[in-house]
């Protein structure tokens, strides 16, 4: 039994409508509790602001695509190296750390748990792997559907049944969390070098549409009562003009969930173009996060991009090739067979360049016009459109309008005209901070229930101190205390046990990694349905025995089971 | 017993389809695989205890002694080498990958003697790659360039590409235009419908003409490049501008011969020209059976794939200065551990013959080319047969080799985790 | 040490016998700005830490108060001290004999002279300054690292011998003067800068975008993707050369003057 007191902190935990109130966390086994003994150790938090844990609600830290983004870029490996230090290992990379590399980062900034933005199902087994040598975050895993053969032809025939039995089938097998899809049908087009350009074009040979995916998609989802909503990054990415894209797309989404949105939007700032072209693109923020304002089913995250070098790496292979075409980069390409795809190529993300300056605009101005916190959440896409280590400086911008002003006076001369950013007087509190970057997300995954996003009683143990005293704080005007302060906690605890002390992981990990397994009535389980048999002993290369991720790749796992409604 | 599903340990096509017989403690019969697999599985000979050198040849001892002296060894070096890796699993890489952190060697894996140039050349220009389903389902245009399928990869083209029949290739082989591209005519040439012979070493000059006949410039092409005919050329590239999706194979006739890692580079290039115009990918054919495991384990923890020096106490790589060759060539280590392979057999003589003049450990299960360089040898499970763990297939889709038969020989990677321990324990003391 | 300050300091450095010569050494320490303060620095071998006297004689001549002042000195068994003049920005260092791999890596200022010959990676990444290397050098002389876009920038690197393969690779600015042969190619993803070689080369600058090289020996098995465009007379030497732009394969506008096959 292990007891630990965090005295004199300064919470504010949105779940349970705390706001700035110095108190104590009693912590025993790993839970928040009542109170606990006298010979519990004690950690002092002088007043300063306590969090729950961080939650990342889409980030690409662990998987295929992530460690090839590592393989192919010593030059990024190199710039981002630290020693071996007391218990920490060595580490490599900036923009795409090793994976210690993203445990070590996102401990120092409080984070404790991650949702690992894309994994395709037929190479689950390496994103577990991955999963285990990231030891101080609890992991789980968004899975790709977008260009799913079964799934499509499940759509064609309108069987939302089917298609929720498959999504039990697959999640239980790779023992992923939740439904991801990729750009829609296009991953499928991109297989012979095409694309969709609009979410009611027939992907080619399979005579669905985009729209058709995703509606049935988030039937089956609801069907099988899966903790998170469909995750859905929309298809057009980066395209100018391709607001209407995203309205359409939103325009589809019912509200089929009391507990939390129908449908989760990613990195939307991709999403927001106006214009037609990348002479005249401008920002359709407003429209967008008009959209969501009405529509309590949807919950966005920004997608926002910092100025500076990084790697883009997603499902969407059409898209990376594009930015192929345009900057001649190094380009991978990883297309996996009747299930996704995925490209990596960096970027460099320049104040020189107007289309850029708009799109750093975009993502701050989703986040300031959608009114309700909990439905725009802080993330980056890490590391698309920055690596995490700037979530800082998001935060410093949204609570200040000088820090943004100072910021615009930097950029292009044409911004101001294609954007409203400068318009916008709103300045987030910390209430909405907390909200954007924990509270929000554990309501939108649905990790409330296993303890998540909040300090309550029962609560994990999961908490962040930074050394900030909101009371003596004004963000507004020392914006820069507050982005040093959100930089490095004082203590970052994980299930009641202090993993960081002041940017030093001081123990070894031992995290979770949560998954989904939804049963579905016997007379539908897809491993029984002799055409799902045969079609996959047919077309993919490994067989159905070997599939599935087997128990000893999750040491920890922790299994939510669901069922489905008849 | 009958157990199917078996995947083979051998090459890095890792079929897993293949079924043994199994009686005890003994495979009795393979099906499925190739002649390859066949011998993986049935071969014998396997060391039966730990052996140390001593005065008069060698002495057997026991597992807790051989440990230990593994440990001292590695500690009292100044500059140790950790080699091999391609043939064990995932969880051993990883413990290789802890301990050379730990004693600030060098960590380094088979991709130096084969596929490290194809790495090198992703390095600079990324890789247009897939799994190999993709290939099987939808490609109707296959290249074969500086490799020989037929013999080092037996099932690939029947699995994968030529013979396999795929969703968008119903008629298989009849679907689908081979093209070989080798110095001399191999048995995969003769089931190709186009054979192009390159002159030694020059598949950089003709991937450069390729490039530019694709872009539309044959004209500043002359009538011959390394002894292929320009005529020719035009024709290949035509066939793969007017693929569906084509896809290239590629192998040591690359990546060994003059220029490698450029020749390689070239190659990928190529790609990317056609995929201006149509669906091309490209992938390495991988020799061993687990050795893009390696790759990717020590790039997850490490951030490179091979080569990695831990002298400094950062990671450090830089292929040709932290290569294991380069380093026994200049002489450079005073200590070795070599794992799950055989640089007796595959290294040049002068690397190899440093191996005898420090202390080397090897743990492998078999008497191999490296038992009489090494001062120790710890025989261990075979990955794939007595021993479970993930392995990545040559396309990077990880599978999980199955443990078929009891053995009494521990795992590899619960001899590096005590050899860790033990080097830990000694360190903190 | 005389307080008004000397004009220049010579720190010398002789390397001591060790037991295990063939480790290599890391001494990215060395370089003149350092010895300002002393000569109290440390250097690697292997994984060990060694205090510079460990391994070399020191003896230190003059003072100096600016960096620029400082020459550097290595005598002795040097071909396997790697780093030497690493990120060095100003000042001076002689090798007397060979040097190890990364000899003035990124190095940004200053001069650097070596006797004998250098191993591989001599002057990697380098921004300005100067390296003259009397005997030959190795692989990769004057190019970039793995996975960067661009090489070197600016300065000079000149070898009196040959250079090894891919001589130049990725140069981006500055120059590469090498007065021998090179191996195989040289000015390989050469994006700027100017590559002159006194000797032979074989297939050289491989998807060349820009920038140019000059060939003043013969050119083995020039590559396909070539075209030539005519012919230039050069002032000095007074030789007339053909002139070549490519490398179309890579969509490149560089420049390659070779000297016509035949003439003297």
């Amino acid at each position: 039994m292990t007891e630990l007191l965090v005295k004199n902190a300064c919470v504010i935990d949105p779940l349970n409508r705390i706001s700035m109130e110095i108190m104590d966390l009693p912590i025993r086994d790993g839970r928040i509790v009542e109170s606990v003994s006298s010979v519990a150790d004690v950690i002092d938090a002088q007043g300063c602001l306590t969090l729950p844990g961080g939650i990342d609600s889409h980030s690409h830290v662990c998987g295929t695509k992530v460690n090839f983004g590592r393989y192919m870029s010593p030059e990024d490996m190199r710039a981002g190296r630290t020693a071996r230090r007391g218990k920490m290992h060595v580490t490599s990379g900036y923009y795409v750390p090793t994976t210690f590399g993203n445990s070590y980062r996102y401990s120092t900034m409080g984070y404790t748990t991650v949702l690992e933005g894309a994994m395709a199902p037929l190479e689950a087994r390496h994103t577990h792997e991955e999963f285990t040598a990231t030891p101080h975050q609890d992991m789980m895993a968004n899975t790709l559907f977008d260009g799913n053969w079964a799934i499509m032809e499940a759509v064609q025939k309108h069987d939302v049944r089917k298609a929720a039995a498959i999504v039990a089938w697959t999640l239980s097998a790779v023992k992923g969390y939740s439904i991801k899809l990729t750009n829609p049908g296009g991953t499928e087009a991109w297989g012979w070098g095409e694309d969709v350009s609009s979410v009611h074009e027939q992907v080619p040979n399979f005579n669905v549409t985009p729209a058709e995916i995703i509606t049935t998609m988030i039937q089956a989802n609801e069907l099988l009562h899966l903790p998170h909503s469909v995750h859905l990054h929309c298809n057009n990415l980066g395209k100018p003009g391709n607001f209407q894209t995203t309205l359409e797309t939103f325009d589809l989404v019912p509200d089929s969930n009391n507990g939390r949105q129908t449908l989760y939007a990613t990195h939307v700032q991709f999403h927001a173009y106006g214009g037609t072209t990348w002479q005249n693109i401008n920002s359709k923020a407003e429209e967008i996060s008009r959209s969501v304002n009405a529509k309590p089913q949807i919950v966005m995250d920004m997608g926002q991009i910092m100025f500076g070098r990084t790697m883009t790496m997603t499902a969407d292979g059409p898209m990376e090739f594009n930015l192929y075409r345009l900057h001649h980069n190094k380009w991978s390409n990883h297309d996996v067979e009747l299930e996704t795809g995925s490209g990596i190529i960096p970027v460099l993300y320049s104040k020189k360049s107007l289309v850029n300056c708009v799109m750093w605009a975009i993502g701050l101005e989703l986040a300031l016009l959608t009114k309700n916190p909990y439905q725009c959440l802080l993330a980056t896409d890490n590391p698309n459109g920055a690596p995490f280590v700037k979530y800082p400086e998001i935060i410093g911008l949204l609570m200040s309008k000088r820090y943004r002003d100072e910021e615009c006076a930097t950029l292009h001369s044409g911004t101001g005209q294609r954007t409203v950013i400068s318009s916008i007087d709103r300045e987030m509190d910390w209430n909405e901070i907390a909200i954007m970057t924990r509270a929000g997300q554990a309501k939108a995954l649905g990790i409330i229930t296993q303890g998540k996003g909040h300090l309550g009683l029962g609560a994990e143990a999961d908490v962040a101190i930074y050394p900030i005293r909101c009371r003596d704080v004004d963000p507004s005007t020392e914006y820069r205390k507050v982005t040093e302060g959100f930089q490095k906690t004082m203590y970052t605890i994980k299930r009641g046990r202090v993993i960081a002390r002041n940017g030093e992981v001081i123990v070894e990990g031992a995290n979770s990694t949560f998954w989904v397994n939804p049963s579905v009535p016997e007379e539908i389980n897809v491993a029984d349905d002799p055409e799902f048999v045969k079609k996959f002993k047919e077309y993919y290369t490994v067989r159905m025995s070997n599939y599935p991720v087997q128990d000893v790749y999750l040491p920890r796992g922790k299994c939510i089971r669901t069922e489905a409604m008849r | 017993m009958i157990i199917k599903d078996v995947v083979c340990p051998f090459c890095g096509c890792l079929c897993d389809d293949l079924e043994v017989e199994v009686d005890g403690q003994r495979v009795i019969r393979v099906q499925n695989g190739c002649a390859l697999a066949e011998s993986t599985f049935t071969g014998s000979n396997r060391l039966p205890a730990p052996i140390r050198r001593n005065a008069m040849g060698w002495e057997e001892i026991s597992y807790d002694d051989a440990i230990s002296d593994a440990a001292d060894i590695l500690l009292s070096a100044d500059r140790p080498l950790l080699y091999g890796w391609s043939s064990t699993h995932g969880e051993t890489q990883s413990c290789g990958v802890h301990i050379a952190e730990l004693i600030g060697g060098v960590i380094d894996n088979t991709s130096t003697v084969c596929h490290g140039p194809s790495i090198l050349a992703i390095q600079e220009v990324g890789h247009p790659g897939c799994t190999l389903g993709q290939v099987k389902n939808r490609a109707d245009v296959i290249v074969y360039w500086g490799c020989n399928p037929a013999e080092a990869h037996p099932r690939h083209m029947s699995r994968y590409t030529t013979f396999a029949t795929g969703f968008f290739v119903p008629e298989a082989r009849h679907g689908r235009t081979v093209i070989v591209v080798d110095t001399r005519r191999t048995e995969s040439a003769e089931i190709a419908d186009e054979f192009i012979r390159i002159e030694r070493g020059g598949d950089y000059e003709v991937l450069s003409a390729l490039r530019a006949i694709v872009q539309g410039k044959s004209s500043i092409i002359p009538s011959e490049v390394a002894g292929v005919s320009r005529e020719q050329l035009i024709r290949v590239s035509e066939i793969c501008k007017k693929a569906k999706f084509g896809a290239i194979f590629f192998g040591l006739g690359l990546t060994m011969s003059a220029g490698k890692y450029k020749n390689v580079r070239n190659a990928i290039e190529l790609t990317d020209e056609l995929n201006r115009h149509t669906k091309f990918t490209i992938s390495p054919l991988r020799g061993h059976s687990n050795v893009y495991g390696s790759n990717e384990v020590f790039t997850w923890i490490t951030g490179y794939p091979y080569a990695v020096d831990f002298a400094r106490g950062i990671a450090f790589y830089n292929p040709g200065e932290t290569t294991a060759v380069d380093i026994l060539q200049r002489g450079e280590c005073d200590a070795a551990l070599i794992v799950a392979s055989d640089p007796g057999a595959h290294f040049p003589h002068s690397a190899a013959a440093h191996l005898a003049k420090i202390p080397t450990i090897l743990i492998d299960p078999h008497q191999t080319a490296t038992t009489p360089l090494c001062r120790l040898q710890i025989p261990c499970t075979m990955t794939g047969i007595d021993a479970e763990g993930t392995a990545y297939r040559m396309d990077g889709v990880p599978i999980r080799y199955k443990k078929i038969i009891e053995s009494s020989y521990p795992d590899d990677a619960y001899l590096l985790r005590r050899i860790h321990d033990r080097i830990r324990e000694v360190q903190g003391a | 040490m005389h307080q008004d300050g000397g004009d220049a300091v010579r720190v010398i450095l002789e390397t001591k016998n060790r037991s295990k010569p063939f480790l290599p050494i890391e001494a990215e320490s060395i370089i003149p700005r350092n010895f300002l303060k002393g000569t109290d620095l440390t250097v690697y071998e292997g994984n060990k830490e060694r205090d510079l006297s460990e391994l070399f004689w020191i003896f230190v001549e003059g003072t100096a108060v600016s960096p620029d002042k400082v020459e550097v000195v290595l005598k002795g068994d040097t071909a396997r001290i790697k780093r030497v003049g690493e990120y060095m920005d100003t000042g001076a260092i002689r090798i007397v004999g060979n040097i190890g791999m990364h000899c003035g890596n990124f190095m940004s200022g200053g001069l650097i002279e070596i006797g004998g010959n250098a191993d591989a990676w001599l002057g990697r990444e380098m921004l300005d300054g100067s390296i003259i290397c009397h005997g030959n050098a190795g692989h990769y002389c004057a190019s970039g690292y793995r996975g960067e876009k661009h090489g070197m920038k600016g300065g000079r690197v000149e070898v009196m011998g040959n250079a090894g393969d891919f001589c130049a690779e990725y140069l981006t600015g500055g120059e590469v003067y090498i007065h021998g042969n090179c191996g195989d190619m040289a000015g390989v993803e050469m994006k700027g800068g100017h590559l002159i070689i006194g000797g032979d080369a074989t297939r050289p600058c491989g998807n060349m975008k820009d920038g140019t090289c000059t060939i003043f020996g013969t050119v083995r098995r020039m590559l396909p993707t070539f075209k030539k465009i005519g012919m230039q007379l050069l002032p000095e030497p007074q030789i007339t050369m053909e002139v070549y732009t490519g490398d179309i394969a890579n969509r490149g506008k560089g420049t390659l003057m070779v000297k016509p096959f035949g003439s003297a």
